[in-house]
């Protein structure tokens, strides 16, 4: 096994030990899921609300270049500056670089996946700039150093009284203030809000880009989206370039089941599109009155950082996703494991293809054999990925780098030669049965010898029956005559 | 030389030609079938409120600016707020709407955000305290309880997010059944200001153990005053 797997591994065993993060995880996991299932009960014609949102994902990624051109000349055309990053460290050098011009010392920024995915607050902070997440869940995170451990739920990880030490601790929180899950929230809003009338930067990811007019759509909840976006002199949006769509019909269609898929809301709190910076009017008092409020600049950063390299391959299908983590909720090893396991920005079924595919299969193959394949991640898919196909492509293509251990590398063609041998085949079924037979105790195996140990590390293997299919086919076969 | 940009589309026009990406059905039209004729206002306002309520907001009902300045007044009483930001008159669709709060004693405190830097910060700063945000709205959406707000000249962003209380006058005649079918009759709307919003009920958040709290960022309190 690689060192990355192997860790892997070690963070799985940490997290099957934590008692407290698996009660949380099932609380979490099964509630969201519990509220998709509703919300998509809801919906008259569900079926067909998903398949309208895969065709305006698919539609477009199927004409990525062109749209993201137009989108681009869209956005320039409405007063945006849209800048291109090839790679997360032209992502960190041009924010920054906006930030040390205008000599910003302090950026709001309201969740996004795609910054964790660059760690722009750590370059933001060496640049000088302080970064404050104002996501309450990604505040806590960022309160506590740790890191996000659900897209949608951060800390999902976390108790009431965690959240009440930290505040004690870190924000000086009395007794009072933390008294309930209320007192804490207000408390992270009046602290928050002094931040928000102070910054000079606001910083968002994107959940969708729509072509034809050039706007960015920002959902959320808590209204943190809206105020990054609007009281800053200046804002930032890092768009990963394949969240787009044609139009705002398009738009609309991916709305209808993105929170239902996310939290089982009909529709998020806030659905914030803009279009360009603040609109100014003829100026002087002359000419029309403008806008009174929002950013005077808004800069677009369109980030590649290997997407357009997963477009190539035939993991291509995942970039019809649009985060809303329906398929964590839905995961029998998320919801034991929880996000941290996995190691990388976007955990679960999502995460096991888009970290190979972004950062490559050395070190992220191994979170693609974290799952039964059963299927329920394409079930509750809003835009009805193939995940249990991909995360197959994933193992067959780290197989063929020989990236798989060397043991499955020399059994497998053997196994192929042996199986593709009815005769050999029967032989070596009975031989193996025999075998097996001899470590079994009260029919069930408890530790198998050599690497298949591995297997029988965490569960224990029934005794295969005396006789073999075969042979009490043929048995029954005979005494029916 | 090539720019990033080039080199980014190259990168992408490259990988659409090796993708192996899933054959969709054909077809670029919904296969969803067509809406019924829209329903009628009344049916659509009770809709709405059955929405919104369900968000925690609140609706209520007025007519003329009287009524709906005391609708407003009544509510700036029970969250002691003295003051507010909000649309200007002709925007907010109910002529002598901000004359009839000043005679109820409520101050309308105007703004026009400064593009300075030092002297923005000052300007937000006067509005923290400011308890009361009035708007109208372009929009609002029976199916969810969502006002579609439009920002521009005299109907600025802050007034539906800065304070503590929201509270949007509608005229019923507004109502649309959806979104899609908003976005249907109004295929450029997102186009029509720097920003269109879509307000669904208060700011909400169950981060901290699932748990829905109430006003954790934007307003804690969304009342919705439907007018004929």
């Amino acid at each position: 096994m690689t060192e990355a797997a192997l860790a892997f591994h070690r963070r799985i065993d940490a997290a099957l030990a934590d008692a407290g993060l698996r009660r949380a995880l099932a609380l979490t996991a099964g509630r969201l899921a519990g509220g998709r299932t509703a919300a998509f009960d809801a919906l008259a014609d569900a079926d067909a609300c998903r398949d309208d949102a895969r065709r305006a994902r698919a539609g477009a990624i199927a004409r990525l270049d062109s749209l993201l051109d137009q989108f681009a000349r869209e956005a320039s055309a409405r007063g945006c500056s849209v800048h291109w990053a090839e790679t997360a460290a032209d992502a960190r050098r041009i924010i920054t670089g906006i930030a040390r011009e205008r000599n910003i010392r302090l950026a709001v920024k309201s969740k996004s996946m795609a910054t964790e995915e660059v760690a722009l607050n750590e370059a933001l902070e060496q640049a000088g700039v302080r970064v404050v997440e104002t996501d309450l869940g990604e505040f806590v995170v960022q309160l506590a150093a740790d890191r996000p451990s659900h897209i949608i739920a951060p800390i999902v990880h976390l108790s009431r009284q965690d959240v009440a030490a930290l505040f004690q601790d870190k924000l000086g929180a009395t007794a009072a203030d933390v008294a309930d899950i209320p007192s804490m929230t207000a408390l992270a809003r009046r602290v928050l809000r002094a931040e928000f009338l102070q910054a000079g930067m606001g910083i968002s990811g994107v959940n969708l880009a729509v072509a034809d007019t050039g706007s960015l759509c920002i959902v959320t909840n808590e209204g943190n989206g809206r105020l990054t976006t609007t009281l800053p002199r200046v804002h930032v949006a890092l768009l990963g370039l394949e969240r787009i769509v044609a139009s705002a019909a398009d738009l609309a269609g991916v709305l209808t089941v993105l929170a239902r898929s996310a939290t089982g809301q009909a529709s998020p709190v806030y659905t914030n599109v803009m279009t360009g910076p603040r609109r100014r009017g003829g100026g002087a008092g002359t000419g029309p009155a403008g806008e009174p409020d929002g950013p005077e600049e808004l800069h677009i950063v369109i980030l590649d950082n290997g997407r357009s390299r997963i477009l190539g391959t035939p993991l291509s299908e995942i970039l019809y996703c649009v985060r809303c983590g329906a398929c964590l909720n839905a995961c029998p090893v998320y919801r034991l494991i929880g996000g941290h396991a996995y190691g990388g920005v976007y955990p679960g079924p999502v995460g096991s293809v888009v970290m190979p595919g972004l950062h490559g299969l050395e070190d992220w193959s191994e979170l693609a054999h974290a799952s039964s394949l059963c299927g329920a991640c394409r079930d509750v898919c809003p835009v009805k990925i193939d995940l249990p196909h991909l995360l197959l492509e994933v193992r067959r293509e780290a197989a063929s780098r020989e990236l798989a251990p060397l043991w499955i590398r020399a059994a497998m063609p053997a196994y192929s030669a042996v199986a593709t041998r009815p005769r050999l085949y029967r032989w070596a079924g009975r031989a193996a049965a025999r075998l097996a037979r001899l470590l079994q105790h009260d029919g069930w195996i408890r530790r198998l010898p050599g690497p298949l140990g591995a297997w029988t590390a965490s569960r224990d293997f029934p005794a295969p029956s005396a006789r073999s299919f075969v042979e009490e086919h043929q048995a029954r076969k005979a005494a029916a005559k | 030389m090539t720019s990033p940009r080039e080199r980014i589309l190259a990168s992408i026009r490259d990988g659409l030609l090796k993708a192996s990406l899933p054959a969709e059905p054909n077809g670029a039209t919904s296969r969803r079938p067509d809406s019924p004729a829209p329903p009628a206002v009344r049916e659509m306002a009770d809709q709405f409120a059955a929405a919104l309520t369900a968000l925690s907001g609140h609706v209520h009902r007025a007519s003329g600016a009287e009524g709906v300045a005391g609708v407003i007044a009544g509510i700036a009483r029970a969250h002691q707020a003295a003051s507010f930001i909000s649309w200007d008159d002709a925007h907010i669709g109910c002529p002598g709407l901000l004359a009839a709060l000043s005679s109820h004693g409520l101050e309308r405190v105007t703004y026009d955000v400064s593009s300075d830097r030092d002297r923005r910060a000052a300007d937000v700063h006067a509005l923290a305290g400011v308890g009361l945000g009035v708007t109208g709205a372009h929009a609002a959406l029976a199916d969810n309880g969502g006002l579609v707000l439009v920002s521009g000249p005299g109907r600025g962003r802050l007034a539906s997010v800065l304070p503590p209380v929201h509270v949007a006058v509608v005229d019923e005649r507004r109502l649309r059944p959806s979104l899609e079918a908003l976005l249907r009759e109004e295929p450029r709307l997102l186009d029509a200001g720097s920003n269109v919003v879509i307000v669904a009920g208060p700011s909400r958040t169950a981060d901290i153990e699932m748990t829905l709290t109430h006003g954790v960022h934007g307003p804690k309190h969304v009342h919705v005053i439907l007018t004929p």
